[in-house]
């Protein structure tokens, strides 16, 4: 009985986790309409978003803990030895080390590589889509308000950087660059900002034409003032759908630059370059070096995709 | 049960030695696909290996790289720059024209008069004062510069007809275009097959790029004749489909199956493998030259490289055999010197190269490194055999004694031209010695820098050792050969006692093949098809 109730409790905590969920006893935070209440509503009672928050939340975890749950530090060139190489899922080492998923053709332990793997993943999906949206939006926001020539000049260049095949300009950007997190993230921020900024704009021209914009502008307030108090809070709700999309795509996109053999430092391997350095061996028998990551890969993929699909559809004005 | 296995055996090869008797055409599965029939085109292994199907030089090198004789049935040296070649009276193109001295001089001419190649042709060429033809068989090359190496550097220069273009009286008279008044045949008359005239082994029936290439036997070759009626070249880049294509059927040989799937190759019955060391070494480069290197970081700014007790720290950390043995499952040889043991210039028995961790942090310590430094390691990860693999492990032994490394392993077209802009200070590099044996590496790289003598080119690292360029530049112009080994063996021991270059390990060529066929394989990784057998036609 006690049992039952903790897991219930650890499930709700699960959900507040993920989305920031209202706790009901609290009062309402501020911006917190019945709509978005609705939304939260219906985004929980879905089993399979359910499972998917759970992923995201140990994942999360995980990467936040690493050190802890590793049992090696796979960048550490010292920590692991090319003697123990490709050992299958279980084996031991000379030193009497148990590697659960085997290990890769340097000697890493999978299962850390893949821990350090996610942690890459999430943390370019995060900071590259974050810095994205900063940039998208101001664009979008400019782009709207300012109009005319400097509304035509941004989004022409809009048009020009989505005209191009996103996978194309990374990597030609990074052959130019160099290889690194860092990078990536530069390189993703690149690809992506363009998608928001057209988003903002579209979503901030029609607020524009409504009268609370126009009662602001008579008051007197400036244009930036107008801009990110007025506007953007309104024609906010559509770029977020997008952006928890677009966190997927970005991990994704670092994946296959990864794979591609341009993103991360082959010392340092993310989930893509595992599963890219394991692809040589599949003829071998050693399918452990693609296999897993790759699984990791799909499980943190789908789980935002699910949540972010789910997401739009509550979000869906038509529908609320 | 043992008895039956036996028997089963037999009876597979017996069905299998059947099979090759009625059918005597060849499919080879290529790694790497040959950009053209030219044989003055490109002056890569891939093209090198097509263009000596159909065509032949006055020498050849054999499976060991050593010249013998081909077109040429003798040569002599009448004084150090003059040479005489004795040619053959019996050899016809396959077009039926007769071979002689003024074909061979023609395709001197036609080195100089190559506008469609990929870079430059005829440095030989450029070297030649005069050639003569004596009689239509008897060839004389006088040189600018003493060029011991006259005979090795011919063997690669295959020799066209001269019926493939209009002329009139043929002589080596460069200004004058040599006597040709036609057009000079351009790399596509030779792809589309009207001027791929040759003395090879076999003829061009079909060039179709991407696709295949088609040889079927000269019934005229003045040497052994090849077994094979018909022989078809499919490039298929990638190891995976290269092996399926073998396992299903589709291909007799493959080249360069994955070590890694050797094991696929020894559990079918149907199949064998043959693997040489080629003439291959991966080595470490070092920026020595410079004071301050721009990936090395100390706490006094200064360059570490530039010990030699840091360069010896630096092989002593290295495991090479564990290289050879878990990145490149076996299919290579630990490299204590520039090149295999056996080629000209090499030394015999040479010492190992000692795996010893803790007398490398000795050395460092002694160097004034107690704690190491931190080093960028700059690698290729598309162009060596296992090469950003074999990159991480040298960085794992490196970071081991201390030298904290950072590897960046890079598509080799953005690492070959940051290299030659001299941007690293450690990098990993590779050199096939076709030939000359020792003297190739030695003179490219090691020795200092001298575009007049076209020595020293890709000395990336500045390596500047007075007393070596002193043997090795007496070595190259020595015509005696018993001299010129005994000063290569010396230069390649300061080579190597100076450590201004690192070997690591030679790679070794694998080909794939059904039972039945024997392939010797070759130093200079060419698979050529007149010297595969096959066990029916013994």
């Amino acid at each position: 009985m006690t049992d039952t109730s903790q897991q219930l409790t650890g499930q709700q905590a699960l959900g507040q986790q993920g989305v920031g969920e209202p706790v009901p006893q609290r009062r309402a935070p501020i911006g917190d309409t019945p709509q978005r209440r609705a939304m939260l509503k219906r985004l929980k009672r879905r089993p399979s978003v359910k499972g998917s928050l759970i992923a995201l939340f140990l994942i999360v975890v995980i990467g936040l803990t690493l050190p802890f749950f590793a049992p090696q530090n796979p960048y550490d060139l010292t920590s692991f030895s090319v003697m123990d190489n490709r050992l299958a899922p279980g084996s031991e080492s000379f030193e009497g080390t148990r590697f659960l998923l085997g290990t890769d053709q340097q000697g890493r332990d999978m299962l850390s590589a893949i821990f350090y793997g996610l942690r890459v993943s999430l943390l370019v999906g995060l900071v590259s889509t974050g810095l994205a949206l900063v940039i998208g939006v101001c664009v979008g926001l400019v782009a709207a308000v300012m109009g005319g020539r400097i509304e035509a000049m941004l989004m022409r260049l809009v048009d020009f950087i989505l005209g191009f095949p996103t996978i194309l300009v990374a990597l030609v950007m990074l052959a130019m660059i160099g290889r690194g997190v860092d990078k990536v993230i530069l390189a993703i921020v690149v690809v992506q900002w363009a998608n928001y900024a057209r988003i903002m704009r579209s979503a901030a021209l029609s607020e524009r034409r409504r009268e609370y914009v126009e009662a602001a502008f008579n008051l007197g307030y400036g244009k930036p003032r107008v801009m990110f108090r007025h506007i953007m809070p309104n024609s906010l709700n559509a770029v977020l759908v997008v952006a928890t999309v677009q966190i997927a795509s970005a991990i994704t996109l670092e994946a296959t630059l990864s794979f591609l053999g341009v993103g991360v430092p082959v010392t340092q391997p993310s989930l893509g370059l595992l599963v890219a350095s394991g692809f040589d061996y599949l003829m071998s028998g050693d399918y452990w070096i693609s296999l897993y990551p790759g699984i990791a890969l799909l499980v943190l993929i789908f789980s935002l995709n699910l949540v972010g699909d789910r997401l739009r559809t509550a979000l869906d004005p038509k529908r609320s | 049960m043992k008895r039956l296995h036996l028997m089963a055996g037999t009876a597979l090869v017996a069905s299998l030695s059947a099979g090759v008797a009625t059918a005597e055409s060849l499919t080879i599965g290529l790694a790497s696909e040959p950009t053209a029939v030219d044989p003055h085109y490109h002056d890569v292994a891939p093209n090198n290996a097509l263009t000596r199907h159909i065509f032949s030089a006055l020498g050849a090198l054999d499976a060991n790289q050593n010249v013998v004789p081909a077109l040429a049935k003798s040569w002599t040296n009448e004084d150090d720059k003059t040479w005489v070649f004795n040619l053959r009276d019996d050899v016809t193109f396959s077009d039926g024209s007769k071979f002689d001295a003024d074909d061979v001089i023609f395709t001197f001419c036609r080195q100089v008069n190559n506008e469609s190649a990929v870079g430059a042709t005829g440095k030989e060429v450029a070297n030649m004062a005069a050639v003569e033809a004596v009689d239509p068989y008897t060839l004389k090359i006088t040189t600018k510069e003493v060029e011991p190496l006259l005979p090795e550097l011919l063997a690669q220069i295959m020799v066209l007809s001269e019926g493939i273009t209009e002329h009139g009286d043929i002589s080596f008279d460069l200004e004058n275009q040599c006597g040709v008044t036609g057009a000079w045949p351009s790399v596509e008359d030779f792809n589309n097959g009207s001027a791929a005239i040759g003395t090879g082994p076999f003829v061009l029936k079909d060039f179709t790029k991407g696709s295949k290439i088609s040889l079927a036997r000269n019934e005229n070759y003045f040497g052994t004749k090849p077994e094979w009626d018909e022989v078809t070249f499919v490039p298929v880049p990638s190891a995976g489909p290269r092996l399926a294509g073998l396992l299903s059927g589709d291909y007799d040989m493959i080249e360069n199956p994955a070590a890694r799937d050797i094991v696929q190759i020894e559990k079918n019955d149907g199949l064998e493998y043959t693997s040489a060391s080629s003439n291959r070494v991966i080595f470490l480069q070092m920026d020595v030259g410079r004071d301050e290197t721009p990936f090395v970081e100390t706490e006094d700014g200064s360059n570490p490289l530039q010990d030699v007790r840091v360069r010896k720290a630096i092989s002593m950390a290295i495991d090479r055999q564990a290289i050879v043995d878990r990145i490149m499952d076996g299919f290579a040889e630990p490299a204590y010197q520039f090149i295999p043991d056996g080629m000209f210039g090499a030394i015999e028995n040479p010492a190992e190269l000692e795996y010893n961790p803790e007398k490398a942090k000795e050395l460092l310590a002694e160097a004034g490194y107690p704690d190491g430094f931190k080093l960028t390691f700059h690698a290729t990860n598309d162009r060596y055999i296992n090469d950003s693999q074999v990159a991480q492990a040298i960085a794992q032994f490196l970071t081991r004694v201390g030298i904290q490394t950072d590897l960046d392993a890079m598509t080799r077209s953005i690492f070959f031209s940051r290299r030659s802009g001299r941007e690293f200070s450690f990098s990993m590099g590779g050199w096939g010695s076709s030939e000359g044996g020792a003297a190739s590496f030695l003179r490219q790289y090691v020795t200092t820098g001298n575009p007049d003598l076209g020595i020293g080119g890709s000395n990336y690292g500045g390596w500047s050792d007075p007393a070596f360029d002193k043997v090795i530049i007496e070595a190259i112009q020595t015509i005696d050969e018993a001299k010129r080994t005994e000063l290569l063996q010396q230069a390649e021991q300061m080579a190597v006692d100076e450590m201004g270059f690192i070997p690591i390990h030679f790679e070794s060529s694998i080909w794939a093949f059904r039972k039945g066929l024997n392939y010797e394989g070759r130093k200079d990784q060419y698979t050529l098809a007149d010297e595969i057998t096959s066990d029916a036609a013994n």
